[in-house]
Formats: structure tokens, sequence, C-alpha cells
């Protein structure tokens, strides 16, 4: 899988911020969607799944906490990475106890957040093979058992 | 344990101002990200970007755009600067418009996050008043932050001054849904509020949803 299949989904209520910094993850070759809210981000997740989101915390509207927890009970596949100008510790604990991948704060470096995506890409791929591999094997181990029985 | 109200006082302010510079950062950081992100940018373009016709102008671009970010984060600095000297000295005189447009300024972000607008309608010629204006932006804080807390998502609040009688006028009107309408008292205690608005000489009411505070005008 090369860096430009991975799609990237950018939830941030700074537009400017949000604009920015989706141009500069599209000439490192990922595909960017962005979105200004999470209402917005949630209705868009009903029309295409990106393999990753970066989102923000402190947005009007839903909490950025409220959003991710959407995200997992939805998309659990999806790996959600917090980008917050405002988090705390105790944030950054709820985040990953909601299933958030990653944490980091404003303003990151983009080789880090770049990084950062490539990472959480590569999770959500093990996590989908490691989910086939299981029911695959459990499909084989149903045919067995019912041979066995005949 | 006897009810300290100077402590209790005291430990409200600091919280005040607490929370004025929390709101004041985060709304920094994220002009700094801009900026940050707009310079990295334009470090791509030159390091990774294609070459296109339009570039002057996409430099351009992002240069208005840092600028853009520049000029809020000093503006925002300014009010901020006015705000801390308001502690300088215990009594001063002040333009109350200022004080107020300064706590409007720190807590539009808040204000923002539950997509409440605040507006102005502050009366051109008000005359200047002799009292702690650091007091005031105290007392009137408190109360803005409980309607914006209260407010449904889309609502209003405008903040109106006026002279009128040999007193300041300061009105906080929601314009929306009141939450909770049925426990309209501010964050604040009462017996805080009561002191406060004691030690400006002041009074507080309600006329329905407005809140309503007069602060004898002293003759300078």
């Amino acid at each position: 899988m090369k860096q430009k299949d991975i799609k990237v989904l950018l939830i941030d209520d700074e537009v400017a911020l949000a604009n920015t910094l989706a141009q500069r993850l599209k000439m490192r070759d990922f595909k960017v969607g962005t979105a200004y809210d999470g209402e917005q981000a949630l209705s868009k997740l009903k029309e295409e799944e990106p393999d990753v989101i970066v989102l923000d915390l402190k947005m009007p509207g839903m909490h950025g906490m409220e959003v991710l927890q959407e995200i997992k009970k939805a998309h659990p596949d999806i790996q959600v990475i917090i980008l917050t100008g405002h988090g705390t510790d105790k944030d950054e604990e709820d985040a990953k106890r909601l299933g958030g991948f990653d944490f980091l704060k404003k303003p990151a470096d983009i080789e880090t957040l770049e990084h950062k995506i490539k990472a959480a890409f590569k999770e959500k791929m093990e996590r989908t093979l490691s989910t086939i591999a299981f029911a695959e094997k459990g499909e084989f181990n149903t045919i067995q058992q019912k041979n066995n029985e005949e | 344990m006897e009810y300290d109200e100077e402590r209790d006082l005291r430990v409200s302010q600091l919280s005040f101002i607490g929370n004025i510079l929390a709101g004041f950062t985060h709304e920094i950081k994220n002009y700094i990200a801009i900026i940050k992100e707009s310079a990295g940018l334009m470090g791509d373009m030159i390091k990774l970007g294609k070459k296109s016709k339009n570039e002057p102008q996409e430099y351009l671009e992002i240069i208005h755009s840092i600028e853009e970010q520049i000029e809020k984060t000093n503006d925002l600095f300014r009010y901020l600067n006015r705000f801390s000297h308001r502690m300088d000295n215990e009594l001063s005189t002040f333009n109350v418009n200022e004080t107020m447009e300064e706590l409007i300024a720190l807590l539009t972000r808040a204000a923002n996050q539950r997509k409440i607008s605040i507006e102005k309608d502050f009366q051109k010629d008000i005359l200047p008043m002799n009292n702690n204006p650091s007091m005031l932006q105290f007392l009137v804080f408190h109360f803005l932050e409980e309607k914006i807390t209260k407010l449904d998502k889309n609502s209003r609040l405008i903040i109106k001054t006026e002279s009128a009688n040999g007193s300041t006028v300061i009105r906080i009107i929601p314009k929306g849904n009141l939450l909770d309408a049925d426990k309209e008292k501010g964050y604040l205690p009462y017996e805080i509020q009561d002191k406060v608005v004691r030690q400006l000489g002041g009074n507080i009411s309600q006329e329905k949803e407005e809140t309503v505070i007069k602060i004898p005008i002293t003759d300078i």
C-alpha cells in the first residue's frame, strides 16, 4: 500500500488551519478531506469512510470527544488521531479509553503527523487482516465440526 | 467553619483570571498553529511542489493568511494587556465600553464553541466612570459566562451600555432559549455577587430575562 492510498479526514473548526494542513498532507501524497465541525464530519463518513481521522477537540457544537465516540461506534476500524491546542493529560487518557489511536498537541510538526498517520493506517490494516483471518479460521472450524459429526 | 467572604472572593477572582488566561492561550495557540502551517506550506511548495503559473499568487495568499493571523494575535494581546492593567489600581477613571470590549474579546471563543454570538450595543458617548474596573469586569464576566452556558445553540447575547440618571447601566440581554431557565442564578455565589456590587456602590436587578447592573457615575 502506498501513501497515496491512505485516505485522511481532517476535522477542525479553524478553517484556515484545516485547509492549510490538508494542502500540506496532499503534497505528501495523502488523499485528504476536511470537515469543520462534528456534525459535518459524521455526515461525510456516511458517504465515504477514511482510513485515518485527525480530530480537534474543542469545536462548536459537538465536542471532539463526542465525535470520537460516535466514530468508534459506527466505524470501529477508522483510526483517530487527536490534534488539539487544548489537551490535558485527562483528555489524552479519555481519548485513548474511547479508542483514539494517538494524541498530539498543536502546533504539531508535519513530519510527526505524517508518521502518526502512517502508523495509524498500519494499525488499521493489521486489525482488518486479523479480523479476516479470524473469520476465515472460524468458518473453517465450523466446516470441520460439521464434517466430524457426519 | 466561619464563612470567609473575603477568602471566597479572592478564590473566585483567581478562578476568573485563570479562565480568562486559559481562553486567551487556546485562542493564541490556534493562530500560531495557522502561522506555522502556512509557513510550512510555503516551504513545502519550494521543496516539494510542482511549479505552476499561479505560484506567485499562491505565495501571496499564504503571506496574506499569515499577516491576518498575526493581526488577530496582536489584537488579542492588546486586549489582554489592557485587561491586565485594569488591576493596577483599585480606583481609576475608565470607559466602561472598553472594559466590556476586553471581556467580549476574551470570551468570544467560549461563546463560539456553543454557537452563540455576542453583540455590542454600546452608547457611543458614554460618560467615563471612576470606580474599580477589574471588579466590574469580574462581576459582568460571571453573568456572561452563566448566560453562555445556559443559552441554546445559535442564540445571541447582547451587552448594552448606557449612561442614565447619574449611573452607568450595563444590560446583559439573552436572545434565545435558556436551558434550565428555572435556575436563573449566576455561577458566582450570591454572597460574593452582593459583596462585589456593594463595593462598586451599585445594584443588580433582573428585568425578565435581562440582567441589569447599575453603577453610579462618581463625579471626577
